[in-house]
C-alpha cells in the first residue's frame, strides 16, 4: 500500500494530464521508487488509480527498459553496452563489475544492494564507457579502480 | 569560431535564467510577439533552409507548414528529446548547458503552428536536463514568457515535460506519440502524417531539440545570417556534432554544417588517440552506413554525406580505430536494434536476430560465403519493415559489406577474427 | 472508383479499398496474417507484400496498407514480391516450432500453409527457438505462446473490437507476449473468436482438442440457437459427438463472430441422458410402434372425455418446418388447443412484437453497428443476446452515441443514462435503433416508429425461433398452453420440444413427447419419440429481425463412439443406424403421423 500523500499526489498527477493513460509512465516509476521495483501489487495500484486494468498496466510495464517487474538491488547498475562504450571497453566494464560484486550480469548481490544491468546508449558517449547507478551516471570508467570507488561510495551511503 | 547555441554556455554549469536574458535571450520571441504574424516566423525558418537535426533532415519550416491552418480542435507541438541512438548525446550537453534557448524555440515554434500545448519527451537517463527543463519552464513562465497571454500578445502557449521510462523507438516521432498518450510505444501506420492527425488524433508537429533551439536566434538573426554560417554554401546552419570513439577528444562541438569529416576529427577532436590510426566511423549515429578513410573530405552537410553512401544522421560520430573489428561492431549495432524493436513488424522482430545470428557465425569465425549472401538479402528485405528501425539496423550492415567486405572473408576464411590476437 | 491492374486484371474498386482486397475481389489470394477484414490493417507480418511495377506508388508495398490508386499497375507474382513474402516466412518460422502433427491447428494453419505455398523448406537459422510459458486461461481455451507468430489479431480483437481489459500484448522485440497480467479465465464473453481469429496454434478450443483433424471434420452451415439473433456458425462434428463450433461469417447478422455462449453448446447434444429411442409406457420402443401407440391414445382420449381434450402444444426452439406442421397435425386430431408458448405472458408479448417488427423495421445486427444512436430500451443485451451488445460497442467504436434507459445493466462500451425514451434525442440522428425486449410497450414504440422514419428496432425475442413461431400463433389463432389448460378439457397434449413448468404438467394426464433433449415433459411423458437435434438435420430459424435463415445437416444422430461402451464397440449387430440413431427431425415424425392420420382415417374429425 502507498501512503496516502503519495497517492493523493498521484491523483494529482493523472487528474492534470490530457488522458489518464497519459500519466501512466509517471505513475509507475513513482510506485518504482517507493518499492523499489514495481512490483505485482504496484501493477494492480498502478491500474486502480490510473483507472486502467492491471493487466493495462502490465503492457506499459513490460515495454520499458527502467521499469522493473523483478526485484532489484537498492542500486540498480545500468551498463551501457551500445557503440560507443563498447569501443571504449564497455564489456570488459561489466565483466568487472560482475567480478567486483561476484554476481552474473542480471542477478542482485546478497545483500540486496546492487543489481547489474546492461543497458542501451545512455547518451554519455563521450566519456565511453559509462554506467548509470540511480539517476547518476558516471562516465569514462576505464579503470578497475575507478569502477571500485563508484561501488564504494553506494556502499558507504546505505 | 561563432557559437549560436553554446553561445551561452558557462563553463561547468548551466546558464541562469538572468544571464540568457542578458545575453539576449527571449528577443526573438519578444520580436516574433511584437512584430511579426505566425506565417511570418514560418516564413523565416523556411527561408533559413533549417533541416530537422533529429535524424531525417526534414526541412523544419516545411513541416511546420503541413499543420493545417483552419481545423479545430487542440494542436500539438512535440519536442522530441529522446536522444537514444547510440553515439548521440547533443541534446544532453546542450540541455545541461542552457535549456532557455529550446523553450524560446518552443514558444516561438507554437506561435507559428498555433499550438498552445507542447510537450517536451524526454529521454530516461538525462534527469539532469529535465531538472534543467523544469526550472527553465517556471522561471521563463513566472516572467510571462510562457503560459497564458504571453508578453500580452494574447497567446497562450504552456509547455509539459514527459520522462521517458526508456526506449529507443519512442524518438520514432509517431511511436513516441503512443509512448506519450501512455500507450505502447509502437510506431504508427502513415499515412496519416502526424501534421494531418498525431498526438490525440490532433495536428501534430515533431521537432528534434536541436531544431527548435535554433529558431530564437534565426528569428533574432534572420535566415541570411543563420544559412552563412555553414561551412559550404549548400549548407545552413551549424550543427552539434557529437564524437566519440577512438579520438583524442572526444565531445560534443558546435560546428560549420558542412564541415569536412577529416577536419572535424583532425580538427576539434585532436586526431586519432595515440598510436592509433582511423579505420572508419559512423557519421551520425548508430544507423548510418560507415565512411572510412576514403570520405575524408566529404564535408558533413546533408545530402554530400547522402551522396557518399550514408546519413548525416544526428551528427554523433563514432570513430574506429585500425584495431576495430568491423564485423564485432557491427555485431553490437545490431545486437542494439535487436534489442530494441517494439516487436511490431516481423522483419524488425524476427529478421534482426537472424542477422545477429549471421554476424556471430561469421565473427566466431564460423562463418561462409553463404552468410555473406544472407547478409545481402536481409539488407534489401528489411527495408520493408514497419518503420525506419530495421532499415537503420541494416545500414551499418550495408557499409559492413561495401567497405569492409574483405575482413568478412577473412573471418571466413581464417576460421577466426583477424582482430583478435 | 479507382480503377487499376493486379496480375494483368483490371479492377476497379470502391475508393478506400485496400490492394489486398482489391485483389481478393477477382479470386487473387494474397497471403496475410494480420489483417483481418473485421480488424482492419496493421501492418505488422509484412507477408502480403506486393510490387507495383507502375503508376502512383512503385515497389514492394504492403498490400493491405495501401489503398487502390488509379492507374496502380500491380504483380503479386513478382520475384521481388516471392521472395519477400519468403522471407517473412522464414522470419516466422525461426521460431515457430516445427511440430504441426502434433499441433491442433495442424491442418487448419494459416502458417502451415504459407509456409508450404512459400516453399521455405531448409532452416537456415543456426539459433534456438524462442520459448515461453503458457497461461491457463480458463476451461475453454488452450494457450500455446511458442506457435506466436506475433500477428497481434488476438490483443486487436479483444480489446479494440470486442473492449475486453484481461488480455493484452506484454514485452518488446522478440519477446512479446500475448495473455493475462496473471492466470485465470479469460472475462471477455466473446473470449472464443481468439481461436477462430489466431492465424496458428496459439488459441484452440479446450474443448475440442486433439479430437479431429480438419480434413474429418463433419461441418455444415449452420445458426446458432442460443437466442434470437441467429448468428451464423460452422459446428464441427466427428463421430457423432458435436465438437466445437466456430463462427461463420454474415455481414448482415453476426459479422465474423459469436459469443463464447453460443459457441461452447455442445453439452446438450453430446448428452449421455438424451432420449435416444422411442419409450411408451417407460419401455423402450420403436418409432412406428410409438408412432401407431399415439394414434391408439389419441384415439381413446378422444372417446372417453370427448373432441377437443387434446392440445398441440410446440415451442420457440422448433424448427420453422416443423412449426408449420403442428396446426395441421391439431386440425386432424381436432386438437383442444394449439398452443406454441406455455405462459400466457409469452404468448401475448411475442404477438404484439410480431405485429411491430411485421412493418419492415427491425434492425439487424449490421444496422446496429452502423446507427449513430442507440437506445438500450429496458434489456440486457450482454445476458440476453451477447452479439447485440457486441455489436453496440462497434457502433460506439465508429462514433455512435448509446443511450440506456435507466436500467442496470454492463455493455462493452460508454453509454448515457436517460429517464424515459422521450429523453434520447432519437430526431437529431441518421440512423437511430432502439434495442429492447418484450417487457416494452409497444404502443409507445410504435409512436415512436411512426414519429421517426428512419427510426429501427431491434427486439430481443427470448429463443432461436420466438419471431417464426409468433407468426404461426397470429397465423392460427393459438394460445398459451396455460390458456388452454384453465377450463379443464385438455386431459392430454402432444409436446413437440415445448419445455413445460412442472405446474402445468401437473394437470395433464396424458404426455407424448417429441423431443431430443431430457427435458422435464420426456421425463413425465407416457410416449416418448426422439428428435434430432439442429446440427442432426436442416432447417430454418426466424430471427428477431423476422430474417429466416436455413441451417444444414452437420453429423447424424447417434450415441458418439465416444460414449459407447469398448466392449460393444464396433457394434455386434449390424443395422442401417447407428446406435441410438433412431431420431428423425420432429418435421418428419409430424409429417408421419399427419399421414398416418389421413392414411387410416383414424383422425377424430
Amino acid at each position: 500500500m502507498i501512503p496516502e500523500t503519495m497517492r493523493q499526489e498521484l491523483q494529482d498527477r493523472i487528474s492534470s494530464a490530457i488522458t489518464n493513460r497519459e500519466a501512466a509512465v509517471d505513475v509507475m516509476k513513482a510506485l518504482q521508487t517507493h518499492y523499489g521495483w514495481l512490483t505485482d501489487e504496484a501493477v494492480v495500484e498502478a491500474a486502480g488509480l490510473l483507472g486502467l486494468s492491471p493487466l493495462q498496466v502490465e503492457e506499459l510495464a513490460t515495454f520499458y527498459e527502467m521499469i522493473y517487474r523483478r526485484p532489484v538491488g537498492r542500486y540498480v547498475i545500468h551498463v551501457c553496452d551500445s557503440i560507443s562504450c563498447w569501443s571504449m571497453g564497455g564489456e570488459s566494464l561489466l565483466r568487472q563489475i560482475a567480478g567486483l560484486l561476484k554476481v552474473t550480469v542480471g542477478a542482485t548481490t546478497p545483500d540486496g544492494l546492487f543489481t547489474l544491468l546492461p543497458c542501451c546508449c545512455l547518451g554519455n558517449c563521450g566519456q565511453a564507457p559509462a554506467m548509470m547507478i540511480g539517476n547518476s551516471i558516471y562516465g569514462g570508467v576505464t579503470s578497475l579502480e575507478k569502477a571500485t570507488d563508484i561501488l564504494h561510495q553506494h556502499r558507504r551511503n546505505t | 569560431m561563432e557559437q549560436i547555441l553554446f553561445q551561452h554556455n558557462k563553463p561547468g554549469r548551466c546558464v541562469t535564467f538572468a544571464e540568457y536574458q542578458t545575453e539576449g535571450g527571449f528577443t526573438a520571441l519578444k520580436k516574433a510577439l511584437a512584430a511579426m504574424t505566425p506565417d511570418e516566423v514560418q516564413q523565416v525558418v523556411i527561408d533559413s533552409g533549417l533541416r530537422g537535426r533529429g535524424g531525417a533532415g526534414f526541412p523544419t519550416g516545411k513541416k511546420w507548414s503541413f499543420v493545417p491552418r483552419n481545423l479545430p480542435g487542440p494542436r500539438w507541438l512535440i519536442c522530441n528529446c529522446d536522444e537514444m541512438e547510440p553515439g548521440t548525446y547533443k541534446d544532453r550537453i546542450l540541455l545541461e548547458a542552457n535549456p532557455y534557448s529550446l523553450i524560446e524555440g518552443i514558444t516561438l515554434a507554437c506561435y507559428a503552428i498555433g499550438v498552445r500545448h507542447a510537450f517536451i519527451f524526454i529521454r530516461r537517463g538525462y534527469e539532469q536536463a529535465a531538472a534543467n527543463l523544469q526550472r527553465a519552464i517556471s522561471e521563463a513562465a513566472a516572467a510571462g514568457l510562457l503560459g497564458e497571454n504571453i508578453l500580452g500578445s494574447g497567446f497562450d502557449c504552456a509547455i509539459d515535460v514527459h520522462v521517458s521510462a526508456g526506449r529507443y523507438i519512442c524518438g520514432e516521432e509517431t511511436a513516441l506519440m503512443n509512448a506519450l498518450e501512455g500507450k505502447r510505444a509502437n510506431p504508427r501506420a502513415k499515412p496519416p502524417f502526424p501534421a494531418i492527425k498525431g498526438l490525440w488524433g490532433g495536428p501534430t508537429v515533431v521537432n528534434n531539440v536541436e531544431s527548435l533551439a535554433n529558431i530564437p536566434y534565426i528569428i533574432a538573426n534572420g535566415p541570411a545570417w543563420f544559412k552563412a554560417t555553414a561551412a559550404t554554401p549548400e549548407a545552413a546552419g551549424m550543427k552539434l556534432f557529437c564524437i566519440s570513439g577512438h579520438v583524442t577528444h572526444p565531445a560534443c562541438f558546435e560546428l560549420p554544417l558542412g564541415m569536412k569529416l577529416g577536419d572535424i576529427i583532425g580538427g576539434p577532436c585532436g586526431g586519432m588517440r595515440p598510436g592509433s590510426s582511423f579505420k572508419a566511423c559512423l557519421p551520425g549515429g548508430a544507423s548510418t552506413p560507415y565512411f572510412t578513410a576514403d570520405h575524408w573530405n566529404i564535408p558533413m552537410d546533408f545530402d554530400p554525406v547522402a551522396k557518399a553512401g550514408s546519413r548525416l544522421g544526428t551528427g554523433g560520430i563514432v570513430v574506429f580505430d585500425h584495431k576495430t573489428c568491423m564485423v564485432a561492431a557491427t555485431l553490437n549495432l545490431v545486437r542494439f536494434y535487436a534489442r530494441e524493436s517494439c516487436g511490431w513488424c516481423t522483419p524488425c522482430r524476427e529478421g534482426l536476430p537472424f542477422v545477429v545470428n549471421l554476424l556471430e557465425t561469421i565473427e566466431s569465425g564460423q562463418g561462409s560465403d553463404e552468410h555473406i549472401e544472407i547478409l545481402r538479402e536481409h539488407i534489401k528485405y528489411l527495408n520493408y519493415a514497419f518503420c525506419a528501425l530495421a532499415p537503420g539496423a541494416m545500414g551499418p550492415v550495408d557499409g559492413l559489406l561495401r567497405h569492409f567486405e574483405d575482413e568478412i572473408r577473412e573471418h571466413n576464411r581464417n576460421g577466426k577474427c583477424p582482430c583478435r590476437s | 472508383m479507382p480503377k487499376l491492374i493486379i496480375d494483368d486484371i483490371t479492377v476497379e474498386v470502391a475508393e478506400g479499398t485496400t490492394l489486398l482486397e482489391a485483389a481478393q475481389s477477382v479470386d487473387i489470394p494474397i497471403p496475410h496474417f494480420c489483417w483481418h477484414p473485421a480488424l482492419g490493417r496493421a501492418g505488422a507480418c509484412r507477408v502480403c507484400a506486393v510490387k507495383l511495377l507502375d503508376g502512383p506508388v512503385k515497389g514492394i508495398q504492403m498490400s493491405c496498407m495501401l489503398p487502390a490508386q488509379e492507374g496502380m499497375v500491380v504483380s503479386t507474382t513478382d520475384p521481388e514480391a516471392v521472395a519477400m513474402r519468403r522471407h517473412v516466412i522464414e522470419w516466422l518460422m525461426i521460431n515457430h516450432p516445427h511440430d504441426c502433427p502434433v499441433c491442433d491447428e495442424g491442418g487448419e494453419c494459416q502458417l502451415q500453409d504459407y509456409t508450404i505455398a512459400g516453399g521455405h523448406g531448409i532452416r537456415r537459422y543456426s539459433g534456438k527457438k524462442r520459448t515461453h510459458v503458457n497461461q491457463y486461461l480458463g476451461p475453454y481455451i488452450e494457450h500455446e505462446m511458442n506457435r506466436c507468430i506475433q500477428c497481434y489479431r488476438c490483443v486487436r480483437y479483444y480489446q479494440e473490437y470486442a473492449g475486453g481489459t484481461d488480455f493484452g500484448v506484454m514485452g518488446s522485440a522478440g519477446r512479446v507476449y500475448f495473455g493475462r497480467f496473471q492466470e485465470g479465465q479469460l472475462e471477455s464473453p466473446f473470449s472464443g473468436n481468439l481461436v477462430d481469429i489466431c492465424p496458428t496454434g496459439v488459441f484452440t478450443d479446450k474443448t475440442a482438442r486433439f479430437r479431429a483433424r480438419y480434413w474429418d471434420y463433419d461441418m455444415a452451415p449452420s445458426v446458432c440457437p442460443g437466442c434470437s439473433l441467429g448468428c451464423n456458425t460452422t459446428p464441427v462434428a466427428r463421430y457423432r459427438e458435436l465438437l466445437k463450433t466456430v463462427a461463420r461469417r454474415n455481414d448482415a447478422v453476426n459479422g465474423w463472430f459469436i459469443c463464447d455462449r453460443g459457441r461452447f453448446a455442445n453439452s446438450a447434444v453430446n448428452a449421455p441422458l438424451r432420449p435416444r429411442h422411442a419409450v411408451v409406457d417407460s419401455r423402450e420402443s420403436c418409432v412406428e410402434d410409438a408412432l401407431d401407440t399415439l394414434l391408439l391414445r389419441i384415439h381413446a382420449l378422444g372417446e372417453l372425455h370427448g373432441p377437443g381434450s387434446i392440445a398441440v402444444v410446440g415451442s420457440s426452439r422448433m424448427a420453422q418446418e416443423a412449426a408449420e406442421l403442428l396446426p395441421q397435425l391439431a386440425l386432424r386430431i381436432a386438437a383442444g388447443a394449439l398452443c406454441y408458448r406455455t405462459t400466457r405472458k409469452e404468448s401475448t408479448e411475442t404477438s404484439s412484437f410480431v405485429e411491430l417488427v411485421h412493418t419492415g423495421s427491425s434492425a439487424s445486427q449490421q444496422d446496429v453497428r452502423k446507427s449513430d444512436c442507440i437506445v438500450v430500451y429496458g434489456c440486457d443485451p450482454l445476458n440476453e443476446a451477447p452479439m447485440m451488445a457486441m455489436a453496440i460497442r462497434q457502433a460506439w467504436r465508429s462514433g455512435a452515441t448509446v443511450y440506456v434507459i435507466e436500467h442496470k445493466i454492463t455493455l462493452p462500451c460508454e453509454f448515457t443514462l436517460r429517464a424515459t425514451l422521450d429523453d434520447v434525442p432519437l430526431a437529431e440522428a441518421e440512423r437511430p435503433v432502439i434495442i429492447c425486449n418484450l417487457s416494452a410497450e409497444t404502443d409507445q414504440l410504435d409512436k415512436l416508429l411512426e414519429g421517426h422514419s428512419r427510426l429501427k428496432i431491434a427486439p430481443l425475442f427470448p429463443a432461436a425461433n420466438s419471431f417464426g413461431t409468433a407468426l404461426l400463433m397470429r397465423e392460427h389463432g393459438a394460445i398459451s398452453l396455460e390458456e388452454a389448460l384453465a377450463d379443464g378439457e385438455i386431459k392430454g397434449i402432444i409436446s413437440i420440444e415445448a419445455d413445460i413448468p412442472a405446474a402445468l404438467l401437473g394437470k395433464i394426464p396424458f404426455v407424448a413427447a417429441l423431443d431430443w433433449q431430457a427435458t422435464a415433459t420426456v421425463q413425465a411423458a407416457q410416449i416418448v419419440i426422439p428428435t434430432t437435434a439442429w446440427v442432426e438435420m436442416n432447417g430454418s430459424y426466424i430471427n428477431y429481425e423476422g430474417r429466416a435463415q436455413h441451417f444444414s445437416k452437420v453429423m447424424n444422430p447417434g450415441v458418439p463412439v465416444k460414449g459407447l461402451d469398448p466392449a460393444g464397440h464396433p457394434p455386434h449387430i449390424h443395422r442401417s443406424t447407428a446406435t441410438g440413431g433412431e431420431a428423425l427431425p420432429a418435421r418428419q415424425l409430424l409429417a408421419r403421423l399427419i399421414k398416418l392420420l389421413d392414411d387410416g382415417n383414424r383422425g377424430l374429425s
